[in-house]
């Protein structure tokens, strides 16, 4: 079993020692870091100090000299965000410190995307996002896109104010069958129910599954709603999606 | 004529509008207001009213009979004319989306990047969004002498999401810090123009509106970037005023309280006693009503209960916890105004001034 000590960044060890309280996380941390080679290492201490910049040039060398995508991807960047996801939902920072990790993800993504969308992978599934009809708030959403994407989801991101009938256009267009709904304001989030009864009367509800979140939205709401599942955050959207995405090719 | 002729006042003796502003500074009352802080605009209402959005957020006339719903059709002892958040932005040049009859204004683009470069229009208040509210708030306080009118201003926070962005907004809490301070100081004027303008205009009291909650910031970036600036605000508003912050805020009522607002109006994620615990005195509370899962899909009994159990922890008044969803039912509204009611018969020991939370 690998020790705190087996991880040679410093940022990573106090980040494991300061802010990750369950054992299990712990552990499995610990393990993820332990085998990870000193530049990954670096490129998650980058990503967790919100330095852009430097996750886009280490990212950008690392490439360079031959590391494959998907450990730069896996080992570094998303390995890194798990620690962010688990530092937000334990209330230790906020929105504002997430998105500069977001910022500093992002940076590392763009060379990374391409790549691995040329090697022909098969991906984990596809995903329909947007925000519903009447709301223009997108964060939530943008944070659930780039985690799902760094799970090996291809993302369709219908943006903000969608209305139902955009959502069939786009499941149709992309033979999709997990839609994600987002909604931070309570007068909007009833425009989730109208996309699931949409979904219903064109016969497609038991073809596609839905999963919601936002910030008023609760599991209570979303089973109201008639939804398959509720995301607290990104990271359970990237483990719900999973779910949906097997259950409903199933 | 002996003292025993005079006429004991007993039952419901306040106007509403009295009523409304004695809870508001945590006085007595004959009856704990059932309110509207927010927006209780509804499709129902808007047949009623002959007002449909989105015509009523321009039109005065229109504006003012929609409110007006909320006295009239609801028992409410309020009426708040601005449905939207746009007013402000709007009159600094957001791009704003008016909406539909069943969906909600909105702002689409964003005009601000550099806070220097940001200028109050000198027609500032003559503009379309001012012209409807303003005129909206005169013609109620005509119409509703004795009804209490509560005016909605976004504070420079808020008003900074419409013109930079959130994100860019949020982000820059942590990499521009001066810069949104600075945003901020420029802003302010423009949400004080529209306070005073709207107590001048008629209102008893102003909701400002500032999102620092719990889902967005920690209550340390609202104790840095906005305490002191609503110390000024509270100080200078020039009459009652009411905090409006959405979500999760226990974590920051305690900073609200030392702001020196007179009232915060909550969301149903704060507990209500809790909150209260944490106030004491120090300002009134108003709230909680859950709009998703009780108003819009719940029951008239539903909210009946849910009011009740807000009204038990001994909060000076009841409303929904933000504006409600367009296809809300006026039926299940109307528990607000019958529990507020029942509770206060009930609570009224020597008949003419409710106990507040007569059990704890």
């Amino acid at each position: 079993m690998a020790q705190l000590s087996d991880i040679t960044n410093a940022v990573i060890r106090t980040e494991i020692e300061e802010f990750i309280d369950d054992p299990a996380e712990i552990e499995r941390n610990v393990e993820l870091f332990a085998k990870a080679s000193a530049q990954m290492q670096e490129i998650a201490a980058a990503l967790l100090e919100g330095d852009n910049d430097t996750v886009d040039q280490l990212t950008r060398i690392a490439l360079d000299e031959g590391i494959e995508a998907l450990e730069i991807m896996d080992d570094g960047l998303i390995a890194g965000m798990g620690i962010v996801g688990i530092k937000f939902r334990d209330g230790f920072i906020f929105v504002p410190e997430v998105l500069v990790c977001a910022r500093a993800m992002k940076a590392g993504m763009a060379h990374i995307e391409p790549i691995l969308a040329a090697s022909g992978a098969e991906p984990a599934g596809t995903v329909i996002m947007g925000t519903v009809k009447g709301d223009l708030h997108d964060i939530g959403k943008n944070l659930c896109i780039m985690m799902l994407r760094g799970g090996g989801f291809i993302v369709i991101d219908l943006g903000v104010d969608t209305s139902p009938e955009e959502f069939l256009e786009a499941v149709a267009e992309h033979d999709a069958h997990v839609i994600g709904m987002s909604a931070l304001l309570t007068t909007t989030m009833p425009n989730m129910a109208k996309t699931v009864e949409a979904f219903k009367d064109a016969g497609l509800r038991e073809k596609v599954r839905f999963m919601v979140g936002g910030a008023p939205v609760t599991p209570e709401f979303a089973e109201d709603v008639g939804a398959d599942g509720y995301g607290k955050d990104a990271m359970a959207a990237v483990e719900l999606a999973t779910k949906l995405a097997i259950e409903v090719r199933a | 004529m002996t003292t025993e002729d005079i006429p004991r006042l007993s039952g419901e003796w306040m106007t509403p509008r009295r009523r409304f502003i004695s809870a508001l500074f945590g006085g007595r009352v004959d009856k704990i207001p059932a309110m509207t802080l927010s927006s209780v605009a509804t499709l129902e209402g808007m047949e009623i009213a002959d007002a449909d959005f989105p015509e009523a957020h321009l039109d005065a006339e229109k504006m003012a009979r929609l409110a007006a719903t909320a006295h009239e059709n609801l028992g409410l002892d309020t009426v708040m004319p601005v449905f939207h958040s746009q007013l402000e932005a709007d009159a600094l040049d957001a791009d704003t989306w008016w909406g539909e009859k069943d969906n909600w204004p909105a702002t689409k683009g964003h005009v601000l990047d550099d806070p220097d470069s940001f200028k109050i229009p000198p027609d500032y208040l003559e503009r379309r969004s001012f012209k409807a509210v303003l005129g909206a708030i005169k013609l109620l306080r005509k119409r509703y002498p004795d009804v209490g009118i509560v005016g909605k201003v976004y504070g420079p926070w808020s008003v900074g999401f419409h013109l930079v962005g959130i994100e860019n907004w949020l982000m820059g809490t942590i990499t521009e810090p001066d810069k949104i301070r600075r945003y901020l100081e420029v802003l302010l004027p423009a949400s004080m123009m529209s306070a005073h303008a709207q107590f001048e205009a008629g209102a008893d009291a102003v909701m400002w509106a500032d999102h620092a909650n719990r889902e967005l910031c920690s209550p340390e970036t609202y104790r840095d970037f906005l305490l002191e600036m609503h110390q000024g605000v509270t100080e200078e508003m020039g009459g009652p005023s009411i905090l409006h912050c959405c979500g999760e805020t226990t974590d920051r009522i305690d900073y609200f309280a030392e702001a020196g607002w007179d009232c915060f109006h909550f969301e149903s994620q704060v507990d209500p006693v809790k909150a209260k615990e944490i106030v004491r005195d120090r300002m009134s509370l108003f709230g909680n009503i859950n709009n998703p899962t009780i108003l819009f899909s719940g029951t008239y009994d539903d909210t009946y209960k849910a009011c009740m159990e807000v009204l038990e922890a001994g909060i000076q008044g009841v409303a929904p916890e933000g504006s409600v969803p367009l296809g809300v039912k006026m039926e299940v509204l109307q528990a607000l105004s019958d529990s507020a009611r029942d509770y206060s018969n009930a609570n009224r020991p020597d008949g003419r001034l409710v106990t507040f939370n007569p059990t704890k």
